[in-house]
């Protein structure tokens, strides 16, 4: 009922092709962007940079992620070693005087030739070789990162970022920092959901279908997975640089370890393989999971009792993420995005019943 | 160029290696029923060896442990296909996959929640006393896993040749056809698990008598990954010879980089290792190509 | 007509079958086959004849689907809440859509793997069996599966299912790709078979002519429904089968037909 598709008529082609048919759709998204906006005037510095920018940031990563296991159909198991590659990249260029918008790109560019490198498996052999050669990679960049100080500063240094910088002009509030990643994240957003109007898109689809009833089309698989994983690593390395950037303010070794390419994963499958707006809930959850938990197993102990060292509580988080996976595969493979499209199914055709597809 | 050292590094290196092979045999187990690689299987191994480990501790002699962990294990494994692997049975490879990184991440954080990090001794009554091949000193300890480990590739070789090894091997082809024969799918499957929980867990307790029982177990599964690809996922003989050779590579390159690195390049070695195998020969030395008529 | 403790080995009775909870494949299909018959399903792409098949066989689960209504009764007893093992060991064999054979490993291993639902000792018996009726199999027994042409793994596929001694066997297009002749042999070898030992057929054909030679009577299947069912001779002079199933291109009436005049005398 809210989600009428009653009364709905194109009269041109662009129209048709639009991305928020519905009404319902665009008034809610609109108000989520005025939302978004507002943000910074509305909660305190606390929430604004301790919850929302990192799970706006992680957004961004988990669709970049998604673009490799949802749309292209691979296993990447190294996505933290590719977020790692863009942050320190990013961090040397900005500390030899490049400007901060060029360094990002640079970091993205460098992440993504890195990363695509690793792909090189896509030529011979498919699937799960693919995502062997990615634990490889992750394998590699932890090797490189605690052995060479000329990139890290050595396994135990903390690398400092310098501020980062728009046209100049030092963004340090936590108001500025927030709409970076915010642009950042409806970029990467709306890459993604046009994703499906494009060539490459389709190409992607077609190839993870059946790659070579691709080829006999014309469609190169090769060279679409390529493109598929060196987008998906750019992004990879951009959000690795905005998150150093605005929310840690400096690189360490473990902020990429192969624990955080886990996380990544967790949130793509809780969210959803290939579902946008599952990224934002899987991130959402994957994030918010930890503190929760840890809040409700203290709250536990003291009220039966039992003592619990920090020790156990602070790998407790870990063992949640594995049987989050688990749970999800099992009951529902398609994650959170799907039962956010079977609510607005269910509301499309309310208060019939079925849902003609 | 020091000749001893050489030939010390390539006789241990071969030696490790060989119980490399002990935690690859487990994966290639799966991979032939299952037609997907374990990434739980360091996570089964430390769980093997956690569980005998806590058997020893309630007071069972060590002779006694090891067999009561691995049929519990063996349950462990039922238990896994149970609960798990059933409702997953005709998805993607790629979500099975991800069901073994999930259980994987589960066993990880569970055994570090409940028993922590630090390492502890289990004891299996090799003595510490190197055995000496003329001049070059052999870890007993690893002699033994080196025996064992062939013994293990024996029966498994013997085992794929019966009638239900034939019914496995249908199995990870294609479960529907398997079904419309009437094998009974869940139940091979079971038994793959099974079996390869119980190798894993005398892997695990194999490992943890060398270098203690803690999380580091669970990291193994790289190395039993790349001695698995290398020789090819789906073959007994190819995870023994692969892991034979990775050893002697790891183990001689490692004695001759570790100077110059700094320590702890095993690790680069073994996914330069896994990089080249799927970069020149990626079904590994001895592993079935994927047919496909198109 | 569907009095399951008669003359007939299968007897279905009304079925439903609904796919992922929403969508209807087939609706109130009824079919007999009596023993040691054969009998034809024919229709088009879609018409709803495999899931038909995997209905009797039990695959349906491993794609979603269920049956919602209806009775399938086998040798007298009422099979629908059998697993697909049980009801291979009763005596069901389905012969999959496009051969589905274990690539992998050889014939030999392929006749192996299917034999898990007999005794050990009559495995050697059923090999002999099966390679003296399909002789090409038995010089080809050691190389991969996967590699055998169509032909070829259209007859290990029928082989392999005779090893789980069956009493009805389950075709599904068994001439789906392969050529004139070889289809010529394959449905002479089925006929042999069905004549020798008494085996029920039951096979879905798009290759209406050929069903239709060997086959005492048949059914056809339209948007998931049954629309005729008849002997096998009175279905080849049919008109409206010959022109829609058959391929008849005399005596067309193209006027009749660009004007919706030529319609089937069935109701659908």
């Amino acid at each position: 009922m809210l989600f009428r598709r009653a009364g709905i008529f194109h009269t041109h082609f662009a129209a048709d092709r639009a991305l928020f048919q519905i009404p319902a759709d665009r008034w809610m998204i609109g108000m989520l962007l005025l939302l978004a906006l507002a943000a910074p005037f509305i909660l305190s510095p606390l929430y604004l940079g301790s919850y929302l920018l990192p799970w706006l940031i992680w957004t961004a990563g988990t669709l970049g992620l998604n673009l490799i296991v949802g749309w292209a159909g691979q296993l990447h198991l190294g996505y933290a070693a590719v977020m790692g590659i863009g942050a320190y990249a990013t961090v040397h260029a900005t500390k030899a005087g490049v400007p901060w918008e060029l360094a990002i790109v640079m970091g993205g560019l460098t992440a993504a030739v890195i990363g695509s490198g690793f792909a090189f498996a896509a030529l011979r052999v498919k699937g799960l070789y693919l995502a062997l050669s990615t634990l490889a990679l992750q394998f590699v960049v932890d090797w490189t990162i605690s052995h060479v100080p000329a990139i890290s500063g050595g396994a135990q240094a903390t690398f400092q970022a310098p501020d980062l910088r728009l046209l100049g002009w030092p963004v340090t509030s936590s108001a500025g920092l927030y709409y970076v990643a915010l642009a950042w994240c409806l970029m990467v957003t709306s890459f993604m959901l046009n994703l499906r109007r494009t060539a490459l898109g389709r190409a992607l689809v077609a190839v993870r279908e059946k790659d070579y009833a691709a080829a006999v089309i014309g469609v190169n698989s090769f060279y679409y997975k390529l493109v598929a994983f060196a987008t998906s690593s750019f992004f990879g390395g951009v959000t690795g640089a905005i998150m150093i950037f605005t929310f840690y303010h400096a690189v360490t070794p473990e902020q990429f370890s192969v624990d955080v390419s886990i996380q990544a994963l967790a949130m793509v499958i809780v969210g959803g393989l290939g579902s946008i707006i599952g990224s934002f809930f899987g991130a959402a959850f994957i994030l918010l999971i930890p503190g929760l938990m840890s809040v409700l197993i203290f709250w536990l102990a003291t009220h039966a009792g039992i003592p619990i060292s920090i020790e156990t509580l602070g790998h407790l988080p870990h063992a949640l993420y594995g049987a989050l996976i688990i749970a999800f595969l099992l009951v529902e493979p398609l994650g959170l995005g799907k039962i956010y499209s079977n609510v607005r199914d269910y509301l499309l055709v309310w208060p019939f019943g079925y849902v003609k597809k | 160029m020091d000749w001893i050292l050489f030939f010390e590094s390539t006789l241990n290196g071969g030696l490790i290696g060989t119980m490399y092979s002990l935690v690859a045999i487990g994966i290639v187990l799966i991979y032939k029923s299952s037609s997907v690689p374990n990434l739980a299987q360091g996570a089964m191994m430390m769980l093997g060896a956690y569980v005998v480990l806590a058997l020893s501790k309630l007071g069972m002699p060590i002779w006694l442990a090891i067999p009561l962990g691995i049929g519990l294990m063996l349950f462990f494994g039922v238990a896994v296909e149970r609960v798990a692997l059933r409702r997953l049975a005709g998805q993607p490879i790629v979500m099975i996959l991800m069901m073994t990184l999930g259980l994987e991440i589960f066993l990880r954080a569970g055994s570090l929640t409940i028993w922590g990090n630090t390492g502890q001794p289990l004891s299996l009554g090799i003595s510490d006393s190197p055995l000496f091949l003329g001049p070059l000193l052999i870890s007993r300890a690893h002699a033994v896993g080196a025996v064992i480990a062939v013994v293990m590739f024996g029966l498994f070789v013997l085992f794929f040749r019966t009638r239900i090894g034939v019914v496995l091997r249908a199995i990870s082809d294609d479960y529907t056809a398997a079904w419309s024969v009437g094998i009974s799918v869940e139940r091979g499957v079971a038994l793959s698990w099974a079996v390869s929980a119980g190798v894993a867990t005398i892997a695990g307790v194999l490992w943890g008598s060398v270098q203690g029982v803690n999380q580091d177990l669970a990291l193994l599964l790289l190395k039993g990954l790349t001695v698995a690809v290398l020789g090819g996922l789906d073959s007994i003989g190819g995870a023994l010879l692969a892991g034979v050779l990775l050893g002697v590579v790891e183990g001689v390159a490692s004695s001759f980089l570790d100077p110059l690195v700094g320590g702890s390049s095993r690790d680069l070695v073994d996914a330069m290792m896994l990089i080249l195998t799927i970069l020149v020969r990626p079904h590994g030395l001895f592993g079935r190509h994927a047919i496909e008529r198109v | 007509m569907n009095d399951p403790s008669s003359t007939n080995i299968l007897s279905l009775n009304n079925i439903d079958v609904v796919y992922g909870h929403v969508s209807l494949a087939i609706k109130g299909v009824s079919i007999d086959v009596p023993k040691g018959g054969m009998v034809a399903l024919l229709g088009a792409n879609g018409a709803g004849k495999s899931t038909t098949l995997k209905s009797i066989s039990g695959l349906l689960a491993a794609e979603n689907g269920a049956v919602t209504r209806g009775e399938l009764h086998f040798a007298g007893r009422s099979i629908g809440t059998l697993p697909p093992q049980q009801r291979v060991q009763l005596g069901i064999a389905h012969v999959l859509e496009g051969r589905r054979v274990f690539e992998h490993l050889t014939p030999d291993e392929n006749l192996i793997a299917a034999s898990m639902v007999r005794s050990r000792h009559d495995v050697k018996r059923n090999k002999e069996r099966v390679y003296g009726y399909f002789k090409r199999l038995y010089e080809r027994r050691t190389s991969a599966s996967g590699y055998l042409s169509g032909g070829e793994q259209q007859m290990l596929a029928i082989g392999r299912a005779l090893m789980t001694q069956p009493k009805l066997l389950m075709l599904d297009e068994p001439s789906l790709g392969l050529a004139p002749l070889l289809v010529a042999e394959i449905f002479q070898i089925i006929s042999q078979i069905n004549k020798e030992e008494g085996l029920s057929v039951l096979v879905i054909e798009q290759n209406a002519v050929a069903a239709l030679e060997i086959v005492s009577h048949g059914y056809v299947i339209e948007n998931g429904r049954i629309v005729m069912h008849d002997s096998a001779e009175r279905l080849t002079k049919n008109p409206d089968i010959q022109e829609f199933y058959l391929g008849a291109t005399k005596n067309r009436d193209f006027h009749a037909i660009k004007h919706y005049r030529r319609r089937k005398r069935w109701l659908t």
